[in-house]
């Protein structure tokens, strides 16, 4: 006997949040993760940096009130105490994190789905846009649950242990202080995803929201004239908040409200638009511009433009920044001994402007590994997308292909880290730092080879698992970020510091490049690289 | 096949392999032997021994799942065989598939291309890419095709997104079309442009491989016809030689009683509405006709099985795969 099966007919309507829910949620906790150990890492290693009452006196004096140190990191606060450094160390890398994925993840659920046409399957089901949007909404929000768990309960951890005392309550509201960062982008994200044309897009959108959103609270945090300007900023909002430094809770309201109206608003132009169709004008049919086109390696110069050029941009800008407070930041660090012994197990003696630019590209060589990262993705995203079999149907070898692409990610690398160490040298020398422009470059390129490296292993995973690699690099970099915080709890001769690749180079140019490990590093990426490429030649083309 | 041996000269594009003399086949565009493909436990190919010889229009048909679009992919090398070989003029489709490409344009049924580039841009790419165009072609394509090469592929509906693609194809000239379902998405008259361009194809030379699920548009165009099931290749030949293989149908209305045609031989499908009578017949229709006559016949047709119905043959009137458990 034939039989029809009903479902529920609440489930069928439930069917977008649980999809959204699921999705934002395993990403959600993966963070929360990421975002726990990272702050119970800084909580930790305080006390271990900084033993004596009068080393963490003279920090909190160098550093309280530095306008150069406030406008990267926000307005520094009671770096006397453990709360306040952990505040200052983790705080703004978490902030600005967290919202890079709100904004990735909405984008995703409300612009990416539809581009693709999957959006439309779920609205021929038992919903209207409406009523879609605000259920991807909901999803969204169990992703911001599972988000702030695990940031809380490692936060919580740490802070309740005896070597950093954090109450409780503080750690519960400076996790909830970071994830409300994630919350108003997730809903910026949101509405943008509306109103822009593609994913892409308002993806453009958003990042632009979040960059005004810093500068504005940049111009607030360097100069006290200029503090109300905070009130204007989301990020600021989230500085007065004042978290782990004598918290503010009524500085919620405007995120609250934020995050409210853009909720409304995503809801209301869902409903009203076509599907398909966005509020901002696009250029559906501009001049053709084929200058690029003659060819695969043309085409992959045209594709990875926008991406490569903002990463070049932003790495140069973070040259200038180092470059501008090594100075300050030189002398202020005199008496970390744990800055002094970090530095030392990379090699490098001594405290000063060289130290503290030597320790910060270490940083830098980290955000390359990101860029790098991004690039195998766009790799994977060709393959999986259909597009790479318009080339390949034709006579375009597999090799030059793959090759070609991982040469504009070793072109971004490498000018990438030759600007960075320019501009940190315009920005030392303007400040008397007294370093030559010969020691910053070779600074700069010291980054090279950890990317590289990183470049080389993505390679070989998109040969060999093309659905995997996408994970295995962004696993190591994120791996190498952890290790590379956690570092200074560990022994010079740990194991655990030699699984990270950014922990292999010397702290240039507080100390000659380690030319060995830079060799080996290159060395082992390009055999990945030659590995992953020969691997590519030999296996399917495998799409999403 | 016709094979030839050429002394050593300048690169030949057919050469098959090399060394003093070489040998080149002219007269073969696609030749498998035993060509396999396994997904996990899933036989999607399996051993598949087909040859087409130049200047061919070949229709490969089958169900969902048949495993078309896999033999495509393989000829394209863009998936390695399990086991077997693949040769596109002669060339190695596995081995060397860059040398095999420059014979070959292929359309895929449904076109995955760079959103943010616009039509014009696609195909000035493609065309670079591909290494040969025939610009003046290529123009007439795009005015008989009726499209509009000014827009970015991001704003093009999905069956003008098949005009591109189909256009970005046929503009090379090249010596092989493989055509995996090119016309999904157009309209019937963009259908018709279709198989104006394959014939013109054909007096030209080329080769053109069309897997299609659209039989009347096989039948319109193709010299022979390739019937796939579950991986295996079935049934293979001119329409002609399927049909004269395959039962006549016939139709009758009848004066007098329904005669007993149980004992008549070749007669199949036997089905009687009122004086109507329906049924096949395979072999000589002579035992047939003379039962009918002594039962006396008003009017009588019969006509050759049409390829809906050769195909259906294949997989029962409703689809379904019969015998074979390993169905892609």
């Amino acid at each position: 006997m034939r039989r029809k099966e009903v479902y529920d007919p609440r489930r069928a309507t439930r069917v977008v949040a649980v999809a959204t829910a699921r999705r934002a949620g395993r990403q959600g906790i993966l963070w929360g993760l990421v975002f726990g150990a990272t702050i119970a890492a800084s909580a930790s290693s305080y006390y271990p940096t900084w033993p004596t009452a009068a080393s963490r006196a003279k920090l909190a004096l160098s550093f309280e009130g530095n306008a150069a140190w406030a406008a990267l990191f926000g307005p520094l606060r009671r770096l006397d105490t453990v709360a306040g450094y952990t505040a200052y160390k983790s705080g703004m890398f978490t902030i600005i994190l967290g919202a890079i994925w709100g904004l990735l993840v909405a984008t995703r659920v409300l612009r990416g789905e539809e581009d693709v046409g999957r959006w439309e399957l779920f609205l021929s089901g038992q919903t209207t846009r409406a009523r879609a949007a605000l259920q991807a909404a909901i999803g969204l929000g169990v992703g911001i649950v599972a988000l702030w768990v695990p940031t809380a309960f490692l936060t919580a951890a740490a802070g309740g242990s005896s070597k950093v005392n954090i109450g409780l309550g503080a750690s519960l509201f400076f996790v909830t202080a970071v994830v409300a960062a994630a919350t108003m982008f997730m809903a910026i994200g949101m509405l943008v995803g509306q109103l822009a044309a593609t994913r892409h897009d308002a993806n453009l959108i958003g990042a632009g929201a979040l960059a005004a959103s810093y500068l504005i609270r940049m111009a607030a945090d360097s100069d006290s004239g200029l503090n109300w300007l905070r009130w204007a900023s989301p990020l600021g909002w989230i500085e007065e908040l004042r978290p782990l430094t004598g918290s503010r809770p009524f500085a919620f309201l405007p995120i609250v409200a934020l995050v409210a109206v853009l909720l409304l608003a995503s809801v209301r132009v869902a409903r009203r638009r076509d599907l398909g169709a966005s509020a901002f004008a696009s250029r559906d049919a501009p001049r053709p511009r084929t200058l690029l086109l003659g060819g695969q390696a043309g085409l992959t110069v045209r594709l990875t433009r926008p991406t490569v050029v903002a990463w070049i941009v932003a790495l140069a800008a973070t040259g200038l920044v180092f470059g501008l407070v090594a100075q300050a930041a030189g002398s202020a660090l005199r008496g970390a001994r744990g800055l002094e012994r970090a530095i030392e197990r990379l090699g490098g003696t001594g405290i000063g402007a060289a130290t503290y630019l030597g320790f910060v590209f270490v940083v830098a060589a980290g955000l390359m590994a990101i860029a790098v990262a991004g690039q195998i993705a766009a790799i994977r995203g060709e393959e999986a997308a259909g597009h790479l079999d318009n080339l390949l149907v034709r006579p375009v070898p597999r090799w030059r292909w793959l090759a070609v692409r991982l040469g504009v990610g070793l072109g971004l690398v490498v000018v990438a880290s030759a600007l960075s160490g320019l501009a940190a040298w315009v920005g030392a020398t303007s400040q008397q730092a007294g370093i030559g422009l010969g020691d910053l470059l070779k600074a700069g390129l010291n980054v090279v080879p950890p990317a590289v490296f990183v470049l080389g292993i993505g390679g070989l995973a998109f040969g060999l698992w093309p659905r995997g690699a996408i994970g295995v690099v962004y696993g190591l970099v994120v791996w190498s970020f952890l290790v590379e915080i956690i570092a200074a709890a560990f022994d010079s001769n740990h194991w655990l510091r030699d699984t990270s690749p950014l922990l292999h180079i010397a702290p240039v140019p507080a100390a000659d490049p380690n030319w060995t490990a830079a060799a080996w590093l290159v060395g082992l990426g390009v055999l990945a690289a030659v590995l992953g490429i020969a691997a590519f030649g030999r296996r399917d083309l495998v799409g999403e | 096949m016709r094979c030839v041996a050429v002394a050593e000269g300048p690169p030949d594009s057919y050469t098959r392999r090399k060394g003093r003399t070489r040998e080149i086949s002219v007269a073969t565009a696609i030749r498998t032997e035993e060509l396999s493909k396994t997904f996990g436990q899933t036989k999607a190919l399996v051993s598949l021994n087909l040859e087409v010889p130049e200047g061919e229009v070949i229709g490969y048909l089958g169900p969902n799942g048949a495993g078309k679009t896999t033999t495509i992919r393989l000829l394209l090398g863009l998936i390695r065989a399990t086991s077997g070989r693949a040769e596109i003029f002669g060339i190695d489709a596995q081995a060397d598939p860059v040398e095999a490409h420059r014979h070959v344009a292929y359309v895929p049924g449904e076109a995955t291309l760079w959103p943010s580039l616009t039509g014009a841009e696609t195909l000035h790419l493609l065309g670079r890419v591909q290494g040969q165009v025939d610009t003046a072609y290529r123009d007439l394509l795009i005015e008989r095709f009726e499209f509009d090469p000014s827009k970015r592929v991001r704003a093009l509906s999905r069956g003008n997104r098949q005009k591109l693609i189909l256009i970005a194809g046929l503009m090379s000239r090249s010596d092989l079309l493989l055509l995996d379902e090119p016309t999904s998405g157009l309209d019937p008259l963009m259908e018709r442009t279709f198989r104006e361009c394959v014939k013109e194809s054909r007096e030209r030379g080329q080769t053109v491989f069309l897997s299609s699920h659209i039989l009347a548009e096989v039948e319109a165009v193709c010299d022979r016809v390739a019937i796939l099931r579950a991986g295996h290749l079935v049934e293979v030949g001119t329409l002609a030689e399927m049909r004269h293989l395959s039962a006549l149908q016939v139709e009758a209305d009848l004066d007098g009683a329904m005669p007993d045609l149980s004992a008549v031989p070749g007669v199949s499908a036997v089905e009687v509405d009122g004086s109507r009578l329906r049924c096949q017949v395979a072999g000589s229709v002579e035992p047939l006709v003379s039962a009918l006559a002594a039962a006396g016949v008003r009017h009588l047709v019969s006509r050759e099985p049409s390829l809906e119905e050769l195909f259906l043959a294949h997989y029962g009137a409703d689809g379904s795969e019969e015998g074979t458990p390993d169905a892609a």
